[in-house]
């Protein structure tokens, strides 16, 4: 396999990794708590580099992600203290966390070389320099390989607690009432989450990270009504914005975490704006077509039934007097609150 | 005592939000096949009381039983439809994948929902009046249709014990004409309906049986007798909304 | 290493003065966005000025042929693009069905993104005095000039001084947004006040103590103020002197210590403040609450459970 087919695939698998958990923690409202678990890896990973001397050691993944872990369990002790308000409980743990790591990096720590560029937004052509081989024929990076599994570990575990994930997301005290306990599947959910973190590290960088987690399934989140579309659509949109990312940081000759990350933010601006032109041009049809049916109706012209203006108008008509309570689907939801 | 059997009932059931009682010594019980409406002022821990029965409160004292049986023993019997404003209807499913939600306690850990539950949910919206929204996203529903998707998802259980957290808060004509069909629906198979209600006007419509909380029992038991402007007048320490329905209706 | 010599030295004077300077109004200010409930907007502006500061790098260089790394051009960038991804993400939130935090990882990555772009571009490009401009990750407050105290001192002053003169309408509008909005004060005019004099408050620690731990510097001292006081004016006050102090006695102990950074050490000496003051402050400290609480309960379980049924 040569390096840069390696390399582009290592990019796509990363991706994808990080995005499918990513839905959930979307959708969880815990966008910025993975930002602090991006961050709170730093002194594990760091430890953990210093006693095996391999970015990739299990070891060090799992002895990282605790580190990770911890950042969410003391958000929910500081939230329970009840002696802080807001979101300031996310944003006190990690930047400590965090400040540990970078100070045993430059203190030279048992000669740990990370650069700080390479902490921040990691650096695929080293992650990707490891190449496995057989009987002399490379196979591509061995970090493709780390990534794969973790690929696997993470699509295991969601097709497998697929029910209960989304119902914990959705309503917990139901679950609870159902007799599922989710929080258990929470914490251990969290724990995937940060150890997926710490793998991508390598390639993503502590910050550049949570793009890869969070904007694919952001974007899929904007035009899907089904959990299974949005989980289709935010693997989409990963791959899609690895390889243009891939290719774009290839050209620029930039980070290529940070050209995924931009074209991540292109993608989603994007589909905010197409989905609120097709709104517009709905709501437009709309009422054209109402002012015509007015018209019909006005001017005795005719005695045709009134059509719907479109398919999705349709639910609109169905029970008469509720059509005006009900925000329509064309409407923004936020309209409902 | 009461020949009739019990479906639920609370033993010296007490809650504490920190360090401040919301509950005390809740002693009450709900006979088999009758709709009992929990009704107080605001703040008298209606919602907490159902809510520690089923475990979502710790409780500080006592215990709650179910059929005999703590709650762990008998799940599947008891079934529960929460507030709509609890949860985020911006969430990406549809109108039957959230009744559908309403079989995952039986279907346990790992068990995905197949043609059986999906029929049954089906059966659920048809009974709510909700069979033509089955596809719709969940955030495009108005908030009658809103709650009646909640009491769907409870249906769907097939339970013989409701516990409803103010159902008919603000609701149009038409959910809560559908709704009143599925509670008589309910009550005459027989089935036993827990109602937190708060308003008054409409309580002897829904309710044959009435608590009266206000931090504890005030009165509890058939709505002829418990319902009274006494019990009401000390329920609601005399409050204008009290009086102004003391004034019109008993 | 004693005081004397501390002080003697030109680097590290301007090291403690820097960093003081940057505690004390990041401190202060901060107060109003932990109050606001909206601490974690500050990583957000923090890490969003770093495209700012690094375009304002280009435009001093290549235009006005200027030091590129001079405070007053990197704050009028980074000011600019740190406000730029607080909009973001607040119209993302507002317009669209994704919620605030979402929508803050998403500005937060896509500014920090194109900063990361910039650096690389410079780093390769051929511009006078590019050494050291990844400084503005995690800081260098040796490089701190005479030129850039005085500036900071002036710009956090500034923003001081607003955050004075309109201690009523920040006061109102952080208790009672609705109430304020109904006496008739322009809600947008005081929150894009409000939120500048933040924006500031960040933007002034850049070079010092780098974007990436700008938050903490936003976030610990006020959440460590609040456990000793519940006035508006003593949260302020407090949680500037916690910055002040942090900051001085970290940069004081990154020096003592040798070759540390002095952004770290100062974020774990804020972090240590906030740990004693969630531990130990008379009024409401974990220990006394919970030991207060579990009485409290343990005495109303023993009144509860005692003495059979009420009527």
């Amino acid at each position: 396999m040569s390096f840069i087919v390696g390399t582009s695939l290592l990019a796509v698998v990363s991706a994808l990794a990080c995005a499918l958990p990513g839905v959930f923690v979307v959708l969880r409202r815990n966008s910025m708590l993975v930002e602090g678990i991006a961050h709170a890896v730093l002194p594990g990973i760091v430890v953990g580099y210093a006693l095996t001397h391999d970015l990739n050691s299990p070891w060090l993944i799992v002895g990282a992600a605790l580190g990770g872990l911890l950042v969410v369990l003391c958000n929910e002790w500081l939230i329970r203290t009840g002696l802080l308000t807001g979101d300031a409980p996310q944003g006190l743990v990690f930047p400590a966390l965090f400040a540990a790591g970078v100070i045993l990096i430059s203190m030279d720590f048992q000669h740990v070389h990370l650069h700080t560029e390479v902490v921040l937004v990691g650096d695929l052509n080293l992650a990707a320099f490891h190449q496995l081989t057989i009987n002399g024929v490379s196979i591509g990076p061995r970090y493709l390989y780390v990534m794969l599994a973790v690929l696997a570990v993470n699509v295991a575990f969601i097709s497998i607690f697929y029910p209960k994930l989304k119902l914990g997301t959705f309503d917990a005290q139901f679950a609870l009432v159902l007799g599922l306990r989710t929080k258990l599947l929470n914490t251990f959910f969290m724990f995937l989450v940060s150890v997926t973190v710490v793998t991508a590290f390598h390639a993503a960088g502590a910050i550049l990270v949570i793009s890869l987690l969070v904007v694919p399934a952001a974007t899929a989140q904007l035009i899907s009504r089904r959990l299974s579309t949005m989980i289709l659509l935010t693997a989409l949109f990963a791959v899609a914005g690895a390889i243009a990312g891939f290719w774009i940081a290839y050209v620029l000759n930039a980070a290529t975490s940070a050209s995924m990350a931009l074209f991540y933010g292109f993608m989603f601006t994007a589909v905010v704006l197409i989905n609120a032109l097709a709104v517009r041009i709905r709501r437009y049809r709309r009422a054209t077509a109402s002012s015509v049916d007015a018209y019909r109706r006005d001017g005795a012209m005719s005695r045709l039934p009134a059509k719907p203006a479109d398919a999705l108008a349709v639910p609109m008509t169905r029970e008469g007097t509720e059509a005006h309570d009900r925000p329509g689907p064309a409407q923004s939801p936020h309209a409902a609150e | 005592m009461n020949a009739v059997p019990i479906a639920c009932q609370t033993r010296n059931l007490s809650v504490a939000y920190r360090a401040d009682p919301v509950l005390r010594r809740v002693n009450f019980s709900v006979p088999v096949g009758s709709v009992m409406g929990i009704v107080g002022p605001n703040g008298a821990g209606k919602s907490t009381l159902i809510k520690a029965m089923l475990g979502l409160v710790t409780p500080l004292t006592g215990t709650a039983e179910f059929f005999g049986h703590p709650l762990d023993h008998v799940r599947q019997r008891v079934g529960y439809m929460s507030q709509s404003t609890t949860v985020d209807w911006d969430f990406p499913t549809t109108v039957i994948d959230l009744v559908t939600m309403g079989t995952y306690g039986q279907l346990g850990w790992i068990r995905r929902p197949g043609k059986a539950e999906r029929a049954r949910a089906m059966a659920s919206l048809e009974q709510t009046g909700l069979v033509d929204l089955a596809s719709c996203q969940i955030g495009e529903l108005s908030g009658g249709q809103r709650q009646r998707a909640f009491l769907a998802r409870a249906l769907v259980q097939a339970p013989d014990l409701y516990f409803m957290d103010e159902p008919f808060q603000g609701i149009d004509a038409k959910s809560q004409e559908a709704m009143v069909h599925v509670l008589k629906d309910l009550s005459a198979r027989g089935k036993t309906i827990v109602i937190v209600h708060h308003h008054l006007a409409t309580v002897r419509d829904y309710c044959d049986h009435v608590t009266l909380l206000n931090g504890s029992i005030i009165a509890s038991g058939p709505a002829d007798e418990v319902f009274t402007r006494e019990n009401i007048q000390i329920a609601y320490e005399a409050r204008d909304g009290a009086e102004a329905f003391l004034a019109t209706a008993v | 290493m004693d005081l004397i010599e501390f002080f003697g030295n030109h680097t590290f004077r301007m090291v403690f003065f820097g960093t003081t300077v940057i505690g004390l109004v990041a401190g202060a200010l901060g107060a109003f966005a932990y109050l606001r409930k909206q601490s974690l907007i500050s990583d957000v502006i923090a890490h969003s000025s770093l495209p700012g500061a690094l375009l304002a790098f280009v435009a001093a260089v290549a235009i006005f042929d200027l030091n590129g790394r001079n405070m007053v051009s990197l704050i009028v960038g980074a000011v600019i693009t740190g406000t730029l991804s607080a909009l973001f993400a607040n119209a993302i939130a507002a317009r669209t069905k994704i919620r605030i935090d979402t929508a803050m990882a998403i500005s937060l990555t896509v500014f920090f993104g194109a900063g990361m772009i910039l650096l690389r571009f410079i780093s390769n490009g051929p511009f006078p005095g590019k050494g050291g401009i990844s400084d503005y990750l995690f800081g260098n407050a040796s490089v701190i000039t005479i030129a850039d105290l005085v500036t900071s001192a002036i710009v956090g002053a500034v923003a001081l001084t607003l955050m004075l003169v309109f201690w009523k309408e920040f006061t109102l509008r952080t208790f009672d947004p609705l109430l304020s909005t109904m006496l008739g004060f322009h809600a947008r005019v005081i929150d894009t006040l409000m939120f500048t004099t933040i924006v500031i408050a960040i933007v002034i620690g850049v070079k010092a103590v780098g974007v990436v731990l700008m938050i903490a510097f936003v976030v610990t001292p006020p959440a460590a103020a609040r456990q000793w006081t519940s006035t508006l004016p003593g949260m302020v006050a407090l949680s500037g002197a916690f910055g002040a102090i942090g900051s001085g006695l970290g940069a004081y102990l990154s020096i003592a210590m040798g070759n540390v950074p002095s952004g770290p050490v100062i974020v774990l000496t804020l972090f240590a403040i906030f740990l004693i003051s969630l531990l130990a402050s008379p009024r409401r400290s974990v220990i006394t609450a919970a030991v207060r609480r579990s009485r409290a309960r343990e005495a109303l379980r023993r009144e509860l459970a005692g003495g059979g049924t009420e009527p």
